[in-house]
């Protein structure tokens, strides 16, 4: 059989020899009482884990909250369900919660008042006081990522019951593998980039762009010398970045307001940087959404079609080709434009409806990658074995083929949520997909499209060299994880699947 | 004889296919939520009550839905493809699909042909000197140059082509041996028989094929490198050498040639990604090609032609399909073989 290095799946079948292991860790504890100590020189290493586990999170519990009861609040305004106002009460008292990474424990927006800033972060300059912020964004990311992976060592080496598993490979050959490496971190920051963009830019998107004119903020007026006040969205007219005019604001320059542009400001005078954090993070939200969807689609038909084979993987061979014949990026726009005054449009500026397109038509591409190791492995002594033993066909495929194409899955679902982000940036550059007023990176592209080769060069130049940098970044990730899954397989010719389309 | 009946197995699999992808087709358009013949009128036309009808009767839409069903494959099936609504309006599809189709596929063939030499050349470097510098800068550009968004890159190459005289001393790409119009634009296919005429239109396309030939170049230039390493370590190779070929012939004659055999199925197997680029490609570079006329066609709401160049779209992705297939069973005498 070749059942004889199966991984322990929970050790509920066989307590006696679990109960072994266990001694056996324990001993191996017991007989060396400072290696026990490898990871954190404690006695027990576990609790010092979590204490440090809830010394960040505390950090940063009011943010979490506060993001927690939003979503439910967009929830229940977009079902129009009761109870909006109560949610929105408790949203403004989570907002109260002193978090450490907030602009308002380390606000960078001020004014020069002739002698010093104010209102800044210690009276920094407003650019020092955004970097800090960032900077600590990213440290506070950091420390949380080596947080887990230490969570993980602790594990592996002092509790874990088994000795070795395959898995212990997988990760030992992914941590050697320098170019897979440099995908993770592209991707970790790209992630947190995401999740912290509120706090990350230098201003945020309700006073900066939705209501800018409902905003008002404080300068100094060179001409009279003086401080005045103006709305932020005529302060935007004063700061638009179009061609050679000297109103334009490029990469880490101030404008004439005293506010600080980390890349410069887009051609209506909003701020770049802030709009490509939050589009981050719809890019991100509408690539997981549509890839975990698209994954379960085409992980569930593989092992249906591998499974009963004959009829059943010939009707899906079908649907997919005729699906596959029509080009993805035209099927998107056929049905974005068709779909785009239905009630699914509304819901998170369209990208909720651009996921579902997403999965619907992309599921194909990742079935063809999964249909041969489902079908490898549906031949596998095991599965007979199975059979005979009167176990159903549902618990055959979750528990005897699923894990064998969960790693496919991994490399595919990295690969495709590059194609992802590539393909929902150039709908929103045609102008469709994500609704305007919501940022996205492909409608910066477009802003900038007619001044690139004028002085405001920087509006088309960032976002795209970002996307580029993104999709190399999740490409690399699914390249690092294949090889570490499996040293000798080669997934060049599969690689359709990273490009959305042909976006 | 065997390899026949693969043929005709796959051309008649590729019959369903096309009738289920013009299934769906018709069943988003007709059958959604967007009503298209609301969509044709303006607000002033939609109050008249007499033209919506008239728009609805034309359509076949005050049919049984079936009926319609019918009668719209039956028109597609025929090439009968009626007329347009709202873009040039009135014209018959079938002239507007010839006059905009032949610029998509020299924008198409100019684009395949880029990408496999200027890839495949570089694949099969990266792969001889494997591990070393270069490979490592080439086989980067390529993981780089493959990731680029292609709308950001024609607008990126635009740019640099605009300004070239400025940023290349004085090498202007506008006149530089065959002086153009303009760098970006519709080629001039009416001249194509002529020398100059033929030169003039492939220069017009040459950026825009080579934005969108970027992400086939990538893929095959790194195919190229691992058929490459592959054929490298095989025991024919060290047969050779041991025998004494030369080098030159060791590398043209063993190597290479056999290396190509991997990469054919691929250059036809994207040019799907070809054909899905086409759009933004063309929209950046403003070639009035089909897929710039499927985009207009979608944002102004004339669904009906939408619908019908979908199903041109359909037929040429299965017909380059069935080109593949030939092709191979061409290159790889296992084709067919294996009791299929």
């Amino acid at each position: 059989m070749t059942g004889a290095h199966e991984p322990i799946d929970d050790g509920s079948t066989d307590d006696g020899s679990t109960a072994d292991a266990r001694i056996d860790a324990d001993e191996r504890r017991d007989a060396t009482p400072g290696a026990a100590s490898t990871i954190l020189p404690t006695e027990s290493p576990a609790l010092v884990w979590v204490g440090l586990g809830a010394g960040l999170f505390a950090l940063e519990a009011g943010a979490l909250a506060n993001f927690l009861v939003s979503i439910l609040g967009d929830g229940l305004a977009a079902a129009s369900l009761p109870g909006t106002d109560f949610v929105a009460g408790v949203q403004s008292a989570t907002a109260q919660v002193p978090t450490l990474l907030s602009r308002e424990t380390i606000p960078n927006g001020g004014y020069w008042n002739g002698s010093r800033w104010v209102g800044t972060f210690m009276g920094l300059r407003p650019g020092a006081a955004w970097a800090l912020r960032a900077g600590l964004i990213y440290c506070y990311a950091f420390a949380v990522a080596g947080w887990a992976i230490l969570g993980y060592r602790l594990y592996r080496r002092e509790y874990r019951v088994a000795n070795w598993t395959p898995r212990d490979d997988v990760i030992d050959r992914f941590r050697g593998h320098g170019w897979g490496l440099f995908g993770l971190l592209v991707v970790w920051m790209f992630v947190v980039m995401a999740v912290f963009a509120p706090a990350l830019g230098p201003t945020t998107v309700d006073k900066n762009m939705r209501n800018s004119y409902s905003n008002e903020m404080s300068y100094w007026d060179t001409e009279t010398d003086s401080v005045e006040t103006i709305l932020v969205g005529d302060a935007n007219l004063a700061s638009q970045s179009r061609g050679d005019t000297d109103d334009r604001v490029l990469p880490m320059q101030y404008d004439d307001f005293g506010r600080f542009h980390p890349f410069g400001t887009l051609n209506t005078g909003r701020d770049l940087f802030t709009f490509i954090a939050v589009g981050s993070r719809i890019s991100l939200v509408i690539g997981l959404l549509s890839v975990g969807l698209s994954a379960g689609i085409a992980a569930s038909l593989a092992l249906i079609g591998a499974y009963y084979k004959g009829r059943v993987d010939l009707g899906m061979v079908l649907v997919s080709d005729a699906i596959m014949a029509m080009p993805q990026l035209l099927l998107l726009i056929m049905l974005t434009t068709v779909l785009a005054e239905t009630w699914v449009g509304g819901l998170y500026s369209g990208g909720f409806l651009l996921a579902l397109i997403f999965a619907f038509t992309g599921w194909t591409y990742m079935w063809r990658s999964l249909r041969g190791p489902a079908l490898q492995v549906a031949e596998r002594q095991w599965i007979d074995a199975a059979r005979s033993f009167g176990q159903r066909p549902r618990t055959i495929m979750r528990k005897h083929m699923l894990p064998y194409i969960t790693g496919y899955l991994l490399i595919y679902g990295s690969m495709t949520l590059g194609g992802a982000i590539i393909a929902i940036a150039g709908l929103s550059f045609l102008g469709l997909g994500v609704a305007p007023p919501t940022p996205e990176w492909g409608r910066a592209i477009n802003l900038g499209q007619d001044y690139v080769t004028t002085g405001s060069w920087h509006i088309s130049l960032i976002p795209g060299v970002l996307i580029t940098l993104v999709v190399t970044g999740f490409n690399a990730l699914g390249d690092g994880i294949r090889d570490a899954i499996d040293p000798r397989s080669d997934t060049a010719n599969e690689s359709a699947a990273g490009r959305g389309g042909g976006a | 004889m065997t390899k026949l009946r693969y043929l005709g197995k796959r051309l008649l699999l590729s019959v369903p296919v096309v009738w289920l992808g013009t299934s769906m087709t018709w069943f988003i358009i007709f059958m959604g939520p967007v009503d298209p013949a609301a969509r044709l009128l303006s607000q002033g036309q939609l109050r008249n009550p007499a033209a919506y009808q008239a728009a609805q009767t034309q359509l076949g839409l005050n049919q049984p839905p079936f009926q319609h069903y019918l009668d719209w494959m039956w028109n597609l099936f025929t090439f009968d493809l009626g007329q347009t609504w709202l873009l040039y309006q009135g014209s018959n599809v079938n002239a507007l699909i010839l006059d905009f189709l032949p610029r998509t596929l020299w924008l198409g063939f100019w684009s395949v042909l880029i990408a496999v030499f200027v890839g495949v050349p570089l694949g099969f470097y990266a792969g001889m000197r494997s591990n070393t510098a270069s490979d490592y800068v080439a086989s980067m550009g390529g993981i780089v140059w493959r990731a680029m968004p292609n709308f950001w890159l024609g607008i990126m190459l635009l740019a640099l082509l605009g300004g070239s005289a400025s940023i290349f001393w004085g090498w202007d790409w506008q006149s530089w041996l065959i002086p153009l119009d303009a760098i970006s634009g519709s080629p001039d296919m009416s001249r194509l028989h002529t020398v100059e005429g033929f030169l003039a239109a492939t220069k017009k396309v040459l950026p825009a094929a080579l934005v969108l030939g970027s992400a086939s170049m990538g893929n095959e230039m790194r195919i190229g490198r691992t058929a490459v390493l592959e054929v490298r370590n095989e025991d024919y190779i060290d047969l050779a050498e041991a025998k004494g070929v030369s080098d030159r012939a060791l590398v043209w004659k063993h190597i290479l040639r056999n290396a190509l055999v991997p990469l054919v199925p691929i250059i036809t197997s994207e040019a799907f990604l070809l054909i899905g680029g086409s759009v933004l490609v063309e929209t950046v570079f403003g070639i009035n090609g089909i897929g710039l006329l499927f985009y207009q066609a979608a944002i102004q709401g004339d669904l009906p032609l939408v619908g019908t160049l979908m199903y041109v779209f359909i037929l040429m992705i299965v017909g380059i399909n069935l080109v593949q297939d030939v092709l191979y069973t061409v290159i790889d005498p296992r084709v067919g073989m294996e009791g299929a």
